[in-house]
């Protein structure tokens, strides 16, 4: 009940930060909700499945730039449009890609995975004509729910109307992997995770259920990737660096990847301590570095591991 | 005949596991299979149930050659089995475990959107099988903090929950207390006739279960069948008592 | 032999030879401690750094040009000994864990380092400008090539046969290849784990730092090389094997060669290439040429 009760707050929270918080404070909450939806479908593959993907930027790049293509280039302004574009792209790219790579387990799974990240990295960044190279294609003000607010001022539509619509995005991803998480997909997954043997004796094909997780995930990860665009304006090839893999990993443990929670947790702390550290100084990465160390070597359950301890299973 | 090998030899290099052993299992029947320590006995549960691919001979289930369908295709033909190693799956509760193998027969498991809660005939069968293995008071138990005789408990009745036609144990018994062991097999028993199982095949080294309740013995030795027959005609068979049973009954 | 491919061959095998260096580290400390250490890139940038640093030192201190090899080399050497810090400060503690967490402890490895080299060295791009100059230049095969990348090449070479000496006919490296073949063997026979995993990720790291601080004459010490140079290590390793000294021998030599070729032919093909054939092998042959077991 409690933990309801939490969910609750902070949603309500989230909901009126615009209205209370300082303009700074609602900007950076952009990012966080656009890391969540990528987070909860990471987290479906890591903390429900098992297997770590050091290449997932990959999807968050093919939202992006599936986003900043359609307004730079195809005129397509439709926020509806551009994250359905995206969704489909990520699920037609993690098709191949994750057939292929959910059948290996753990290292060469995660080192396949961060070989596809690069690929497209490589992609993107060298041949700029038509990605615009290292400098990015510009991801131009998406229209929301077919109105242009082409003559509003960037911050008010970007604390407004975009807030609440990233907000409404990532209530209707949540919910969605609320219900996968906790359908009889769900169970099957945590059963390869677990013991993918007995799970095979029990009729569970691991390869497929896998396969569905990769790309349920992928999925999330683009549509994420999508949002993270309009506030920035432009996408570039960072965004599908192998290192952007590795953080986003780092988030979903620093939340703690066994609660159903714990990664969104984790983007919002890893995004609000890494302005505040910038802030004061700019070796943000040698801090996250230590807090890195520290989680796995003390802590791998993440924060939430450490407020709800035994709590091995995967459960809010 | 439900499960019949044919002359199944398994190297492992230069060491020979199986040496040409072939065996038969009809409907109704309930075989143990018994031989010293290193006898095959594993690697021969192993072939059975398809996780390892024999170096020569082959096994037929239902008539149908199991050669590469592996574990998943004969779960779901009808095959199950549990482990000596206790396998289970450390933080998934018990009702949850048996959830699992409920889904996984009534072939709910793509179903994303469905909720697991409420799904009845899954939350009824599972149920029903936690009654049958009196493990009904265990449901909220992680499977990771059960002791060691309800972790082989809660293994075997994940296998039942399948209904499968034939059950392969592997050391049902072992790790779980003496005074346990006649419980586990009455309710083994007591189940297995509940859910209509057709043949039972279990590798077990305590003696006193073995001869109670088999209708057929295997003995295996050095990866060869030594005997195979009726509990009497083993019990007076020299060679077997030499290898296996030992003078008062029990093997080790 | 046209020049333009003799160029394109040497420019390959330089590379190749920092490569091999890097991949060896890499090598090693995966096939002993079953670890793939992300955090290689990071001690060669670190080696490369710290080679401009003492370059520099040394010059202003007056020494001979002739001899800066020596310092930087034995600069590239020392600096390895932070392998020591970060295994007995960090590593050793999740050797129980599962390799998820030990992957995710070197790339915490990989942010710390980054911010640590930008702190001490700042972001400009340090190098020793024309100092390797000094060993001249010759002509070979019709190609004009600087005398300290064949000094280079034939160091590489060098190391490559002394650590297939150590390996194979000391009783360190019988130890380091039973602690690969089989860790609880060789532990039951009483092998002091710890005390391998010490030198083997110090000997490892100290490969990686002494490959940057040999390339840094060449070219410069950049803020990105060592998250740029894990890609191209992992390609090696993946092609030629995990574990395997021969793998990353021959894996480094593919690597070079052909970045060589797509630099000189298709510029936006370069690390594509390599990733492709990563991927291929991956798939068709993931041990790679010489690797282990069978995934």
């Amino acid at each position: 009940m409690t933990g309801r009760l939490l969910v609750a707050a902070a949603a309500a929270a989230i909901a009126v930060a615009p209205l209370v918080a300082s303009t700074y404070h609602v900007l950076l909450m952009l990012p966080f909700m656009a890391y969540a939806v990528v987070l909860l479908g990471l987290n479906l593959l890591f903390g429900y499945a098992g297997l770590v993907s050091f290449g997932h930027a990959l999807f968050i790049g093919i939202g992006a730039y599936t986003g900043a293509f359609l307004t730079s280039h195809c005129k397509i302004r439709s926020l509806e449009v551009i994250l359905i574009a995206a969704a489909a792209l990520g699920a037609l790219v993690a098709a191949p890609v994750g057939a292929l790579c959910v059948r290996y387990v753990k290292i060469y799974f995660g080192m396949l995975t961060l070989a596809f990240g690069m690929v497209f990295h490589t992609f993107v960044l060298k041949f700029y004509r038509l990605t615009g190279g290292d400098e990015g294609t510009p991801f131009l003000r998406p229209s929301l729910l077919g109105r242009s607010l082409e003559a509003m001022p960037k911050i008010d539509y970007l604390v407004g109307p975009y807030y609440y619509y990233s907000l409404a995005v990532l209530v209707l991803a949540t919910l969605c992997m609320w219900r996968i998480v906790h359908s009889p997909f769900g169970l099957c997954l945590k059963t390869i995770r677990d013991n993918p043997a007995k799970a095979e004796t029990l009729g569970i094909g691991v390869t497929r259920y896998r396969f569905h997780a990769f790309v349920i995930s992928a999925v999330y990860a683009a549509v994420g990737g999508a949002l993270l665009g309009p506030p920035i304006g432009n996408v570039d090839p960072t965004l599908a660096y192998w290192t952007h893999s590795g953080n986003i990993v780092f988030m979903t443990l620093l939340g703690g990847f066994t609660s159903f929670f714990g990664p969104v947790v984790g983007a919002f702390v890893f995004i609000y301590l890494q302005h505040w550290v910038m802030s004061v100084v700019p070796y943000w990465r040698l801090i996250f570095g230590a807090i890195l160390a520290a989680i796995v070597i003390f802590a791998p359950g993440g924060l939430l591991g450490l407020l709800t301890p035994r709590r091995a299973a995967v459960r809010l | 005949m439900i499960l019949v090998a044919e002359g199944l030899r398994k190297l492992y290099g230069e060491f020979c596991a199986l040496d040409g052993v072939s065996l038969g299992v009809a409907a109704g029947e309930f075989v143990s299979i018994i031989g010293p320590n290193g006898a095959g006995k594993s690697t021969l549960i192993n072939i059975l149930t398809g996780l390892t691919p024999p170096s020569a001979g082959t096994v037929r289930f239902k008539e149908r050659e199991i050669h590469g369908l592996g574990p998943v295709r004969l779960a779901r033909l009808g095959m199950a089995r549990s482990f000596q190693l206790v396998h289970i799956f450390p933080d998934l509760t018990v009702l949850e475990t048996l959830q699992a193998a409920v889904v996984a027969r009534l072939g709910r498991g793509t179903r994303l959107f469905a909720s697991l809660a409420r799904d009845r005939d899954v939350q009824r069968e599972a149920l029903e099988v936690a009654e049958l293995f009196r493990l009904s008071d265990k449901l909220g138990a992680l499977a990771r903090h059960l002791p060691q005789g309800d972790k082989k408990l809660l293994d075997v009745a994940s296998a039942f929950a399948l209904r499968p036609e034939i059950i392969l144990l592997d050391e049902p018994t072992s790790g779980v207390s003496t005074a346990d062991k006649t419980a586990v097999m009455e309710t083994l028993v007591g189940a297995s006739r509940r859910i209509g199982l057709q043949a039972i095949i279990q590798v077990e080294h305590d003696m006193d279960i073995v001869f109670a309740y088999s209708d057929r013995i295997i003995a295996l030795h050095q990866g060869k069948v030594l005997a195979d027959g009726a509990p009497s005609s083993i019990q007076a068979d020299q060679r077997v008592i030499d290898t296996v049973i030992g003078r008062r009954g029990r093997a080790r | 032999m046209s020049q333009h491919v003799v160029n394109v061959l040497l420019s390959g095998v330089f590379h190749a030879s920092i490569l091999f260096l890097v991949a060896a580290g890499l090598q090693v400390i995966f096939g002993v401690q079953k670890i793939f250490n992300l955090a290689c890139g990071s001690f060669y940038a670190l080696g490369a750094y710290v080679g401009v640093s003492a370059v520099g030192w040394y010059t202003a201190a007056g020494g001979p040009p002739a001899l800066f090899i020596v310092p930087l080399a034995l600069a590239g050497l020392a600096v390895g000994a932070v392998g020591l810090v970060v295994e007995r400060g960090l590593l050793s503690f999740v050797y129980e864990r599962d390799e998820t967490f030990q992957l995710l402890l070197t790339f915490a490895v990989v942010l710390m380092m980054e911010d640590a080299i930008r702190l001490t060295w700042g972001t400009a791009p340090r190098s020793t400008a024309g100092l390797y100059l000094v060993y001249g230049q010759t002509h070979l095969l019709g190609a004009t090539v600087p005398v300290y990348n064949l000094i280079v090449i034939a160091a590489s070479l060098a190391i490559a046969v002394a650590i297939g000496w150590l390996l194979t006919r000391t009783t360190f490296g019988r130890i380091v290849r039973a602690t690969a073949d089989n860790r609880e063997m060789a532990a039951a026979l009483g092998v002091d784990l710890r005390r391998v995993y010490a030198k083997v990720f110090t000997l490892g790291t100290a490969l990686g730092t002494l490959g940057g601080a040999l390339v840094i004459p060449a070219t410069a010490a950049m803020s990105e090389m060592g998250i740029e140079l894990i890609v191209e290590a992992f390609a090696v390793v993946v092609i030629g094997g995990l574990g395997s000294m021969r793998g990353a021998f021959v894996g480094a030599l593919v690597v070079g060669i052909l970045r060589s070729i797509a630099i000189s032919t298709y510029p936006e093909l370069e690390m594509l290439l390599i990733y492709l054939i990563v991927i291929t092998v991956l798939v068709l042959r993931p041990r790679g040429l010489f690797g282990g077991a069978a995934v």
